[in-house]
């Protein structure tokens, strides 16, 4: 193998770990839907989240998730409630969900790096919450 | 001496006596322990109790009108000309007035709605409460009752409070069996009288019973006739008066006595009895309808009204009669009464479930967290994600095109079976289970129970544990499908063929999938290792060992349809695993959250070769050995799925995902025996079939910044451009794609000189 390819695919490997880069800026949510029924459930799952009732937040999350379970804000607002759960393996992973599904939102990815770090921080991966956190900047 | 021995005799005749009284206490006192125990814990063992989800209406859902009519249906909701009672609804041309029931959700109760719900072609375009007008975002109804999970003797019972029970059913009752209740202590000795007197003058056999006699017969007895059996009744029947009240002891009366069959559940208590006969709840009940049950008790199946309607009539009118002569109606209303109908409804509202094969696997998946006999017993409501409009059409899909299909291929009609999974992409909900031909048997339930051969259902778990090496493949990359000879220490020499006993050289492994090559496949599976691959089976999902057999490459090991699903489950919600879920929450009777089975997720695969894989799975569809589906669906649906077809065609496999569902089904027969059928014409039009009804989404993969689509020649799999020949797009993870050129491609001859002379002329 030459030099070059090794690091031709030293490239490849990185860009397979990063998933979420926002490489341009695209145009930003305003709305987390356009359907009000998931406005209202997001709303009222928010709603139960500061009351401290998770697991009913949680479940006002999974039914607007049922309406759009494509919508990365929605994965995004379930891995912080999982983060507030304690279930910091969870969040991790529902915010890298949510970034798979959120290309091109920078925005969004940004927070979601933000959650991943703070539950890798958690558990105790304190590399692996630096890494999480610079790719939120 | 005389003296003496007479003595003795007393004193023997005294002590066996206090002997005999002595045991009898005892006996007593054991008999009122017995008593108190059952009467003060748990009387009635209550089954848990099955939902399907609710189903939540807002502006923008697809539905049409008739699947939302069936939808009420289900629930047992009435046209009525008003709809302003929960339950109620009536149509307005395309605007439907419904009045929702209260219904305590896992997350609380929640009140009856009255709304507008207006349609416009197939979808909901406004939904406003009915008094105020205001825009209402969404409304959840209550969710339809699927079915139970019963007690050892499939005991079914919904209970009822004494002030819930219409005062003529408690009348009916006392007027034919005891009309004494309310003076005697138990026992009657004037019924008793009466009754000996009625026997032994051949008038009629009479019981003499007491209704309270009558419940410790059922509630502690055998119904054994022994005087014995009759002495301890008795006792039990004072005892039991002396602890508790009149109204205590008619309310568990009323809940305990066996009032039908359905199946094999045993309808109890006048609170099922009524739903189960007459579609309302007890307190609805009319007089009639309420001496009709009271008159069934006598004999639930001698006297059913469903099978011998001129009996159960008879049998009424003499319990009016009765209530006339215990002066509880009228002549007047009893000639009313006697002139109505039985009232009747033909067909039984729901019982033992419709959809066995999803409850099995609800009780399955239960039993991992529950004992067995509490979830016989407490009452458990069990929240599922049961969709029974997707039930309902995956059940006529496997029917009918089974059917079609021996018809068709003259295969002895009834010969082939099958099953079918389908649940939601993202979140892994099981929307729909059919275990069987018979969706109402409760049977061999394939879906969980028969594990078959997958044949090429493995393959793309071989693609893509090569395309997790972007390094080593891609989709690109020339496979060889050229002979192949596994020499194995021990075992026969493997030789796996093609389907069309043809080797078709080097080919793109997107193509190798596409065409389902076996030997392009094995060669790709003994190059990556057998181990890695199986070791991906179980990463997406398969939670069980199988043997890392060469053979397992081409799907020699069985797995149940479920299994599949799980599997295609990862690769379909985009690498990220979750459990099959069919529970959504159980709750205490009382309606108090006990479990909740919360959404997770697992990232098993890394999102760029899962999305490699799964547009290879959409070329499948598109050009390879499932375009037939395109014959019925729109290519505009992107359906990426696989074909499985077993050794002699036993087994027909299909599995694929749209947007928003997965669907696995197998047809195949019971005897193993061979039915002819590749995937593509057996299981494959049952999933056709299925998709034309449920009107999927189509399958737009979320871009991912570190895949990019480069135009590449099939034949070599270079670099080409879009309008070249035999040019196809292919994803490639960023810096995998080929950097040399075909001869059309970017660099190529051909394209330098066609870029010379775009410079010359510019």
């Amino acid at each position: 193998m030459t030099k070059t390819t090794i690091l031709r695919w030293a490239c490849i490997t990185v860009v397979l770990l990063t998933g979420c880069t926002a490489l341009q800026s695209p145009p930003q949510q305003t709305e987390p839907s356009a359907n009000n029924a998931v406005v209202a459930l997001l709303g009222k799952a928010r709603l139960q989240g500061e009351q401290g009732r998770l697991p009913e937040a949680s479940a006002s999350l999974e039914r607007a998730l049922r309406i759009e379970p494509r919508n990365p804000l929605l994965w995004q607002e379930l891995a912080r409630v999982r983060l507030a759960q304690g279930q910091y393996r969870q969040a991790e992973n529902l915010a890298v969900k949510s970034n798979t599904l959120g290309y091109g939102n920078s925005v969004l990815c940004r927070e979601n790096w933000r959650i991943i770090g703070q539950a890798r921080t958690r558990l105790g991966d304190l590399q692996g919450a630096r890494e999480a956190f610079s790719k939120a900047e | 001496m005389m003296a003496k021995r007479k003595f003795n005799k007393i004193k023997l005749f005294a002590m066996i006596v206090l002997a005999g009284l002595f045991v009898a206490g005892i006996y007593t006192i054991y008999l009122d322990f017995t008593i108190r125990e059952r009467f003060e814990g748990k009387r009635f063992a209550l089954p848990a109790r099955v939902y399907a989800r609710p189903l939540e209406i807002y502006p923008g859902l697809q539905l049409e009108p008739a699947e939302l009519n069936a939808e009420l249906a289900l629930l047992g909701y009435r046209q009525t000309a008003k709809a302003d009672e929960p339950g109620t609804y009536r149509w307005r041309g395309r605007e439907l007035d419904l009045t929702t029931r209260t219904f305590v959700f896992g997350d609380g109760p929640q009140p009856s709605t009255a709304c507008v719900v207006r349609f416009a072609d197939s979808q909901i375009v406004a939904l406003t409460d009915r008094f105020t007008e205001s825009n209402l975002d969404l409304v959840r109804l209550d969710p339809a009752l699927i079915g139970g999970i019963y007690p050892g003797e499939n005991e079914d019972r919904v209970l009822v409070k004494l002030d819930e029970v219409p005062q003529s059913v408690v009348e009916a009752l006392i007027a034919v069996e005891d009309r004494r209740f309310y003076q005697h202590h138990g026992i009657d000795p004037r019924g008793i009288a009466r009754a000996l007197f009625m026997t032994l003058s051949g008038k009629s056999v009479q019981g003499g019973s007491t209704l309270t006699q009558q419940l410790i017969k059922n509630f502690y007895l055998t119904s054994e006739r022994t005087v014995r059996r009759k002495l301890t009744e008795m006792v039990m029947a004072v005892l039991l008066e002396m602890h508790y009240s009149k109204e205590e002891i008619l309310e568990t009366y009323l809940n305990e006595v066996y009032l039908g069959q359905d199946g094999n559940r045993a309808i109890h208590g006048f609170g099922l009895a009524s739903a189960y006969f007459f579609d309302k709840p007890l307190p609805h009940l009319g007089l009639s309808e309420g001496a009709l049950l009271v008159g069934m008790l006598k004999g639930p199946a001698y006297y059913s009204p469903r099978k011998h309607p001129k009996r159960a009539m008879e049998r009424r009118n003499l319990v009016l009669a009765q209530m006339v002569d215990a002066g509880f109606i009228s002549e007047q209303q009893y000639r009313d009464f006697r002139a109505t109908p039985l009232g009747v409804v033909d067909r039984p509202p729901r019982g033992t479930s419709p959809y066995p094969a999803f409850v099995d696997l609800v009780h399955r998946q239960l039993q991992r967290d529950y004992r067995d006999e509490d979830l016989r017993s407490e009452g458990l409501q069990v929240f599922t994600t049961l969709d029974p409009q997707v039930q309902r059409i995956a059940e006529k899909s496997l029917q009918d095109r089974l059917a079609r299909l021996e018809k068709a291929r003259d295969i002895g009609s009834g010969t082939l079976q099958g099953a079918a999974v389908v649940t939601a992409n993202q979140n892994a909900e099981v929307l729909a289970c059919v275990g069987g031909r018979d969706p109402r048997f409760e049977g061999f339930n394939r879906v969980l129970d028969a594990r078959r051969p997958v044949g090429s259902l493995i393959k793309p778990v071989v693609f893509l544990t090569a395309l997790q090496h972007p390094t080593r493949y891609t989709l690109a990359t020339l496979l060889d499908d050229s002979p192949l000879t596994l020499k194995q220490p021990g075992a026969e020499d493997w030789m796996p063929q093609n389907y069309d006993k043809r080797f078709h050289g080097n080919v793109p492994l997107r193509d190798a999938l596409m065409h389902s090559y076996n030997v392009a496949t094995a060669r790709l599976g003994l190059a990556l290792g057998v181990d890695s691959v199986m070791a991906n089976v179980r990463r997406l999902g398969l939670d069980r060992e199988v043997p890392a057999y060469a053979s397992g490459l081409l799907g020699v090991n069985a797995l149940s349809p479920l299994e599949v699903a799980q599997i295609y489950q990862s690769i379909a919600s985009g690498g990220f695993r979750t459990p099959l879920r069919a529970i959504r929450e159980v709750l205490t009777a009382e309606g108090d959250t006990l479990q909740r089975y919360p959404l997770n997720v697992e990232q098993v695969i890394e999102p760029g070769p899962n999305y490699l894989l799964t547009t290879a799975m959409q070329a499948v569809v598109h050009e390879g050995t499932a375009q037939g589906l395109y014959n019925r669906l729109s290519p505009d649906l992107n359906v990426a799925g696989k074909t499985g077809t077993t050794d002699d065609y036993r087994d027909s496999w299909f599995a694929g995902f749209t947007g928003d569902s997965l669907a696995v089904v197998w047809v195949g027969r019971d005897d193993n025996e061979s039915t002819g059928l590749t995937g593509a014409s057996g299981a494959m039009a049952v999933w056709g079939d299925m998709m034309v009804s449920m009107d999927p989404l189509p399958l737009v993969l979320s871009q991912l910044d570190n895949v990019e689509r480069l135009w590449i020649d099939r034949s070599s799999g270079l670099l080409s451009n879009e309008g070249c020949p035999d040019a196809v797009e292919l994803p490639f993870i960023v810096g995998s794609a080929p950097t040399k050129s075909a001869s059309c491609g970017p660099g190529s001859m051909g394209n330098s000189i066609k870029n010379w002379f775009k410079r010359i002329f510019q």
